[in-house]
Formats: structure tokens, C-alpha cells, sequence
């Protein structure tokens, strides 16, 4: 039956309506036409519909909406504003100043096909605010044994992935 | 205002421009290609497609001096739109970032064909460019005053003579007929046809217009990014998934209890619990679909436990697979290349013989997204699917036959979405007609979202084969003959599974097999080559068992698997250094570069295999390295592994693997880089985990703790070495790299322990067999 809950989302207050065990990944794209987030496997194995709740990863395929209630929702189209906020940048600036991660992912050319790449950039800003400094193994780590499932990608873009991440560990702390 | 009609090409006649083509042109520079006789009357053939004699359907330049190029053929993640860019930009003296591309939508673009021949699609679209810049010249040259020789031009910009003139100018409010010529014809049914349908290469653009040679290349060879890269990272993408019609209808399908069960009844929706979910059957077709997505997923999941089925049980299951395969008859060969007698005659004389079986089960291409699909079929009988199809014409062509409407009446929208790797090639497999069908019994549009089980199970997959291969050596232990016999179900069923579920007319599908190997040993001539084909394992069953599709370079990845392992058991038995022997079978000299250029950035270490160490027991590590070839498309590539075996458990670590490739000339570096790593990644996954496994009924390796693939802590450092030549035209670098890692590891295993694997997947169960002899 559905209720109504208020969401923060990308650093904005929401209001849905909806049955409260809805995959909050559902809510993301349905009803807040967040599309950043994919559905790929609904069971937690591949981090595609990955966002960070309180900055931490969760996979919204397997979350009920109501467990989002009183956390910080943070999707890929959230990140610039996650980032400007961290660095206190104005408004014009923020306008035009993509999340490290994102610029990075640009720079090193990540995405094949692309529909992981939402989840993994999610890893990356976790990563990257715990550890600023991470090595081979510790990017490896933080994609494969950290998350509640090992993050897939079928078109193989791990090396591009982890230039990535050392590309934006750079520019975050330049 | 007609100012010219500008010819190129030999036999010209001036196009009419059409009321239709003026509107969608608009002020923008127009040109027209002709068609050879025979074809003319394509355009009524094609309905809403774009009318390929006119350039206008494939170039645009607008009076800002961008421009729009389309193309039928779509991105499919290994970049091949920024090529396309880039050989435009190359022709036109534009810079790539200028140009925005429309592609895969069957109503806005002319050509149709294979998404996969990038290099086919490049030239096309090159060629246009070149007739275009030729166009321009002329047109430029009237309104100058300046002959064209006396022209140049930069960034779209004409100077010669102290004055100059942009593009965009010379356009604005003008428009200038040009013939190009062009032949093939877009896909139409055609029940002698391998794949039930003919034309699936498209239209081609022909002809030679001035084209600059390679040295003067100033955007190909560059790293001009892939379009498409920054919308996917900043979320502005609108992907397959995304799209969202007014009145749509999310549906869930409720699949058959097995691979072959038909439908007994369906069971009931709980309309207190689910009051928007509505049962939508066609035959064996059943869905739950409602204006809630999670709704129609809890839905049909309660509707799944209460629909009954007959039961099937028509598979052998995955562990009888080879046993399946050894026992049929499998009658004469679907190809075959060579001359027994010669063969037969050479082994009976040589002074050594090698016999290997070589084999693999189904693997699957696995995307991270399963199929999704959104479909509108109208009151008035037109159709218009949004999907991610990497043959949008020759899927608009499977729809409308599907539903025995005109083709004009159907349109295929492309649209991002996670990765195909080869398995929408022929414009079959996906959710398309699920959501074409679903989407006709409601009357409204459809969303038709599969779950990652569905995908595993249902969707096609590359089927498992066995190869019995046989070298002749003469007494310094060089390959004097080759025999290969390649057997395995056929790998191009492309019918669309929502027809076949709803007893819907569907295309044929031939069964058979080809050779893909390109021989990249000129010294080896005396072979014989078959390649056998049999019908879908399972194939009895309603909807067809196990269907077999084409994945990543099909064909060639298994052949090649094969004949690289008998070629490194010879030079074994030569006790030749594998690098070596292999110079010693060609004088091809891009081969023989490539191979020093990889073994030099490898750090390869000049001997024999196995290793002195070489040990197949114990519970301590032992290393070894290994390598292969490969020829494809005008690429030769070269593949060299490292791993370290633990004989107990059986365990396989791969700790550096080095790629080598000419592909002629190098197109974008920084892609092909990232092409070659990630095709790395993935042969890796094939080489060491991949399987699907079956049981009499179903398929059982259904999620991702069940078919597995490489992670990211698995993938061990990658080198990737390139050799560009500007005197070797293009070859295909995107795609192949897979093929070149199961070979390798096999050998590099072969180093570590003595023992050379013939199967993939590498695991260690396999590999504590395989040690324990």
C-alpha cells in the first residue's frame, strides 16, 4: 500500500509516494527519473543500481525505499553537487565543475558500453573519501571484496577503472 | 535556391529533391547519391527509411558549420562512433568535435547494416565525406572566384586566393545535388538465407573519390575521444532502459517451467494485493504487466507459482556435452577449405604426427543489463520499438514479419544500453518482440524489463564444441601438413524468442558452421580444414533448446584456441621456442614484427616449453609463460601470458598478460588500448571461469555466483603494444583481442607443469584432473 516518505536525494528533499518495500532503486528511476542507476542482476551481485546512502554503497535493487528515510541519497547525477559542497564551491562554479571521479572517468575514457560504470563511479567517491592515497591493490580490493558483491563489468574496463581511480586520488588532492 | 548540380563518380543523373528529404534537410546542405539499376526502387522497399541515394540521409552541414552524420550502424562500447567521426572529420577538414551522429534509428538513417563491421560503416561514411569535400570545393571555388586547385581548408573554413569562406556559409540557404554511388539493399525475409533474412550488410557506399592517404592523416591515428563517453558518466544518457511513454505498462514475463514446457494454465492475479497487474497471454507468451514497475515484478512472481506447465526434459545435460557431441551423426561438412589427398598423403609421410581434441562448453556473452525493450503499437497498425539492437533494419525486419505488417510500418529507435558482444548481430534476441506483442494485446506501450535469470537462461548463447586437429612434422620437427575438423551446434539462430514463445511467425535459421581461422602460417599450405554444424542442442523442443548465437569473434575464438594449442604442442615437440617456430612458418613480416615487438615488451625469455622446473604436483607455485597468434581482418595480433600454477589445488593465477596487435593503421590510439586491455579482461573470464551449465531441463548457471566472471582483483597487470602502418589499410583492432588469451594460458600452463590443457574453462577442478593425468 503506498505511503508517503521523504527522501534527501542529491541534497534535495523528495516526496513519493509509494509502497514503502519498493526497491528504492524503482523510486530512483520511476517516480524521481534518476536514471543514473541501473538494474542489473535485482539480487546484489553486480553493483550496477549501486548509490551511496550516508556515503556508504548499498545495492538499490535489493533496498526497500523506506530504509532510504533520514539518509543522505546519493546518485550519479548527485556527485557534482556532493562535490561542490565539499569544497564549498559557489553556484557558478558548481554549475560546471563535474566530481573529480566523473572527470576522471572522462579523461581516462572508462566506459565501453557503460552500464556499469554508474556503480563504479559510486565505489570510487567512497573509496577515495576513506583512503585518498589507494594503491593497485587497495582499488582492487575496494571493487572486488569490500562491496557486498564483487562489481562486474562485462566489457573488461578494470585497468581503465583503476587509472581512473588514481587519476581522480590526484586531482581531489591537488 | 539551386545553384549547381555538382557530379562525382562516373554515370550521374540528377536527383529530384523530394518534398519529404527538403523538410527534414532543411536549410542545410544537401546531397544526393545515386543508385545503381536494379535497386531503385529500394525506397518503396524501405517505408520510413531514409532514401540512401540522397546524401542529405547521411550528411548534413548546417550553417553553424556543424554537422550530422548518419549511420544505421550503432556504438556498441568499442568506440567505432569515434571512428566514424574521425574518418568523417579526416575527409571533410573539420574537426571530429563538429560532427554529432545519429545512429541505429531505422527512420533517420539510409543505410542499415552490421554494427560489428565498423570498418565497412567507416568507409561508407568516409567515402561520403570525401565526395562531399569534393562538392564543396566546387561550390567554394564558384563563389570565390578561385580555381579549386587553388583552395585549401582548415577546421570547415575554404581560403584560397586572400579570401575564405566557412562551410556553413557556403551552405546556408543553398543546396547542391550530388550523385554518389552506392549498392547492397537494406534487410528483407528471405527463407534461403542462412539467417532467414537477406541484406543484413546494408547499403555500401562505392566508388573512389579522392581520399587522402594515410600520411596525410591528421584525425585518424589521433586519440580523439568516443562521443558518447561523457553523457554516460554524467548521467545525461537517455538509455533503453529510460525510456518512459505516457500510458506505459511495465511488464515482467513468466517464463515456461523449462526450456520446453508449454502452457497448461495460467494462474491467478490477487487483484486486492495487485489491483493495476493484469495476466497478458499469447500461447506460450505470458506476462504480468502494469503501470507500477514493482508491482508487475511482485505480481508475476505470485503469478509464477500458480501457473502450470507440461513438463520437458530434451537437454543431456552440461557434463554429457562433449559425449553429446562425440555421438552425432554429423554427416558432411558445413565448409571446408583445402585438399584432403595432399593432407592425407603429407601425414602419411611425416616423420612425427600430433593429435590433440580441443574443447570448450557454452559460454555466454552475459551482459551486466539483461534485455530491455519498450514498444508502441498504434490503433493504426504502426510500430515504433525503442531498443539497443546492433541491427536495428534487420530487426524492424524480423518485427514486421513477425506481426505480417508492411515494413514501412515499423520503426526501430536505437538507444544505448549494456553491451551485446555479437548476440543482436542478426537482429534477433532481445525483449523486442515481448514488448512488440505485449504492447499489441493491450493497447498501450510496454516496457518489457528481463531479470538476470531470464537473460541466463533464455537468451542464445555461444554454443560448446569439440575440434579433433592433427599436425604432420617433418624430421627438424617444422609443420609440414594441418588437418582440423571443427564440430559444434549452429551459432546464428537469430529468431526473435517472443515469436517463438507466441507461435508467431518467425524467420528461418540454417543450421550449420563455417571456418573462421585466417591462416596466418603462409609456410603451412597443406591443409585441410572442416567445420561441421548441427542443430541447436535441445533443438526438438518448442522453442528451439539451447539456441546458439554468434559471441565476440565468433568462430575464430575457437578455432583459434585449437590450432594455437596444436602449434605450440609441435614446437614443444620441436623443442623450439614457441616465438620462433612460429617465425620459422611464416615471412610475413607484420607478423614477425609484432611477434618481437610483444615478446621484447614481455620480456620473453627465448626457449623451449615446458620450463626445466616444469611440476604437475605439490602445493607450491609454479610459474610458467605461454603464447599465440592470431590473424583477423588485416590484424595480426599476438597474445603472451604469464601464470602461476599451485598443482594443489589446481589453482591458475594469471600475473601478467601481454597484447600485441597491427592493425594496419591505427585509428585512435588511446581506444584501442583501452579495446585491447579490456579484451583481455574478458578472454581471461572465458579462458578461466566461464561455463553454462545445464541439467535435462533448464539452464542452471542463472546468476552470477553460478556463471561466473573475472573480477577486478582476477585481472592480473596488462601490457598492450601497438604497431600503426600507413601502408597496410585498416584492420579490425576493436573486437578480437579476446581470442588471443585461452590459447596462451593453455600454453603457459603447458610451462608450468608439462601438461598441455585442452579445455577451457581453467578451473581448478579441471586442472587437478588434468595434472593428475
Amino acid at each position: 500500500m503506498a505511503v508517503e516518505l521523504t527522501l534527501l536525494v542529491n541534497g534535495a528533499k523528495q516526496v513519493v509516494s509509494v509502497d514503502p518495500e519498493t526497491p528504492l532503486l524503482f523510486v530512483l528511476r520511476n517516480e524521481l527519473k534518476l536514471t543514473g542507476p541501473h538494474m542489473g542482476c535485482g539480487m546484489a551481485q553486480c553493483g550496477a543500481c549501486a548509490v551511496l546512502l550516508d556515503g556508504e554503497e548499498v545495492r538499490t535493487c535489493v533496498t526497500p525505499v523506506s530504509y532510504a528515510v533520514g539518509k543522505q541519497v546519493t546518485t550519479l547525477e548527485g556527485l557534482p553537487v556532493l562535490w561542490a559542497a565539499e569544497k564549498r564551491l559557489s553556484a557558478t562554479e558548481a554549475a560546471k565543475t563535474l566530481h573529480p571521479v566523473q572527470q576522471a572517468w572522462i579523461d581516462e575514457q572508462v566506459p565501453q558500453c557503460g552500464y556499469c560504470q554508474s556503480g563504479m563511479m559510486m565505489v570510487a567517491v567512497q573509496l577515495l573519501a576513506k583512503n585518498p592515497n589507494p594503491t593497485v591493490a587497495q582499488i582492487k580490493d575496494a571493487f572486488t571484496n569490500t562491496p557486498p558483491s564483487p562489481h562486474l563489468c562485462r566489457c573488461g574496463t578494470y585497468a581503465a577503472i583503476i587509472d581512473a581511480v588514481q587519476r581522480a586520488a590526484k586531482a581531489m588532492k591537488a | 535556391m539551386k545553384i549547381k548540380t555538382e557530379t562525382a563518380g562516373n554515370s550521374c543523373i540528377t536527383a529530384t529533391i523530394t518534398r519529404r528529404s527538403f523538410v527534414k534537410i532543411g536549410g542545410a546542405l544537401f546531397v544526393s547519391a545515386l543508385l545503381p539499376p536494379g535497386i531503385s526502387s529500394l525506397a518503396a522497399e524501405t517505408g520510413a527509411a531514409l532514401d540512401p541515394t540522397l546524401l542529405g540521409s547521411w550528411l548534413e552541414i548546417r550553417s553553424d558549420n556543424t554537422i550530422v552524420a548518419r549511420t544505421g550502424r550503432t556504438e556498441t562500447g568499442t568506440g567505432m562512433s569515434g571512428y566514424y567521426a574521425q574518418a568523417i572529420a579526416e575527409e571533410l577538414n573539420v574537426r571530429p568535435e563538429t560532427i554529432s551522429l545519429i545512429l541505429g534509428d531505422t527512420d533517420k538513417t539510409p543505410d542499415g547494416g552490421y554494427s560489428a563491421g565498423f570498418l565497412s560503416g567507416m568507409s561508407n561514411l568516409r567515402k561520403v565525406a570525401a565526395y562531399t569535400h569534393q562538392a564543396l570545393l566546387g561550390l567554394a571555388a564558384t563563389q570565390l572566384g578561385i580555381p579549386v586547385s587553388g583552395l585549401g581548408v582548415v577546421d570547415g573554413v575554404v581560403s584560397g586566393g586572400g579570401k575564405s569562406i566557412s562551410y556553413g556559409q557556403l551552405v546556408e540557404g543553398q543546396h547542391l545535388d550530388l550523385k554518389i554511388p552506392v549498392e547492397g539493399k537494406l534487410p528483407q525475409i528471405d527463407s534461403t538465407e542462412w539467417m532467414g533474412v537477406a541484406g543484413l550488410e546494408g547499403i555500401t557506399v562505392t566508388g573512389n573519390p579522392p581520399m587522402k592517404t594515410m600520411n596525410q592523416f591528421k584525425v585518424m591515428g589521433t586519440s580523439y575521444p568516443v562521443p558518447s563517453i561523457s553523457d554516460k558518466v554524467t548521467g545525461k544518457t537517455k538509455w533503453s532502459c529510460d525510456v518512459a511513454l505516457p500510458g506505459m505498462l511495465h511488464a515482467r514475463i513468466v517464463r515456461p517451467a523449462t526450456l520446453g514446457s508449454t502452457l497448461i494454465s495460467v494462474g491467478e492475479i490477487d487483484k486486492k494485493q495487485f489491483p493495476a497487474a493484469e495476466m497478458v497471454k499469447r500461447g506460450n507468451l505470458v506476462a504480468v504487466v502494469s503501470p507500477d514497475e514493482w508491482e508487475a515484478v511482485s505480481a508475476a512472481r505470485a503469478v509464477e507459482l500458480s501457473t502450470r506447465w507440461t513438463e520437458w526434459a530434451g537437454l543431456p545435460g552440461s557434463e554429457n556435452l562433449t559425449k553429446t557431441l562425440r555421438e552425432q551423426k554429423w554427416g558432411a561438412p558445413s565448409e571446408s577449405r583445402g585438399k584432403a589427398d595432399d593432407v592425407k598423403t603429407a601425414l602419411a609421410s611425416a616423420a612425427k604426427t600430433i593429435s590433440s581434441t580441443y574443447e570448450q562448453p557454452y559460454v555466454r556473452h552475459a551482459p551486466i543489463g539483461p534485455f530491455v525493450a519498450v514498444a508502441d503499437v498504434r490503433s493504426d497498425g504502426s510500430v515504433t520499438v525503442w531498443t539497443h539492437s546492433a541491427q536495428s533494419q534487420g530487426l524492424r525486419t524480423r518485427i514486421a514479419h513477425m506481426l505480417g505488417v508492411p515494413l514501412d510500418k515499423v520503426v526501430v529507435r536505437w538507444r544505448e544500453h549494456s553491451g551485446q558482444y555479437g548476440r543482436t548481430t542478426f537482429g534477433g534476441d532481445g525483449a523486442e518482440a515481448d514488448a512488440v506483442l505485449l504492447s499489441q494485446l493491450t493497447g498501450k506501450p510496454v516496457r518489457v524489463q528481463w531479470t538476470l535469470q531470464e537473460d541466463l537462461a533464455w537468451s542464445t548463447a555461444s554454443p560448446g564444441w569439440v575440434s579433433d586437429i592433427k599436425a604432420g612434422l617433418d624430421s627438424n620437427g617444422r609443420v609440414t601438413a594441418i588437418q582440423s575438423a571443427f564440430y559444434s551446434p549452429h551459432e546464428s539462430d537469430a529468431r526473435l524468442l517472443g515469436a517463438i514463445l507466441s507461435g508467431m511467425p518467425t524467420t528461418t535459421s540454417k543450421p550449420g558452421m563455417w571456418i573462421a581461422t585466417e591462416w596466418p602460417y603462409e609456410k603451412i599450405q597443406t591443409r585441410l580444414e572442416e567445420a561441421y554444424g548441427m542443430p541447436n542442442i535441445g533443438g526438438d523442443s518448442a522453442y528451439g533448446g539451447l539456441r546458439g548465437n554468434i559471441m565476440r569473434t565468433p568462430g575464430q575464438r575457437q578455432q583459434n584456441f585449437a590450432l594455437e594449442g596444436l602449434i605450440n604442442e609441435a614446437a614443444a615437440a620441436a623443442k623450439a621456442d614457441p616465438i620462433q617456430f612460429r617465425i620459422e612458418h611464416t615471412s610475413e613480416q607484420r607478423l614477425i614484427d609484432i611477434l618481437n615487438a610483444t615478446a621484447k615488451s614481455a620480456g620473453w625469455e627465448s626457449r623451449p616449453s615446458p620450463h626445466r622446473g616444469a611440476r604437475k604436483t605439490g602445493s607450491g607455485a609454479v610459474r610458467g609463460r605461454g603464447m599465440c597468434i592470431m590473424l583477423r581482418e588485416n590484424a595480426y595480433w599476438v597474445g603472451i601470458a604469464e601464470v602461476e600454477v599451485t598443482p594443489v589445488p589446481g589453482a591458475v593465477k594469471v600475473t601478467k598478460f601481454t597484447i600485441g596487435v597491427d592493425p594496419g593503421k591505427v585509428i585512435n590510439p588511446r581506444q584501442l588500448d583501452r579495446c585491447m586491455k579490456s579484451g583481455v579482461v574478458m578472454g581471461l573470464s572465458e579462458a578461466l571461469k566461464e561455463e553454462v551449465t545445464f541439467d535435462n531441463s533448464n539452464v542452471t548457471s542463472t546468476n552470477w555466483s553460478r556463471y561466473k566472471i573475472l573480477t577486478m582483483e582476477e585481472m592480473p597487470e596488462i601490457k598492450a603494444v601497438q604497431i600503426s602502418r600507413d601502408d597496410k589499410g585498416f584492420g579490425g583492432g576493436s573486437e578480437g583481442a579476446n581470442a588471443v588469451v585461452p590459447p596462451a594460458l593453455a600454453a603457459a600452463i603447458f610451462d608450468a607443469t608439462g601438461v598441455h590443457p585442452r579445455r577451457i574453462p581453467l578451473t581448478p577442478e579441471y586442472v587437478t584432473r588434468l595434472l593428475k593425468g
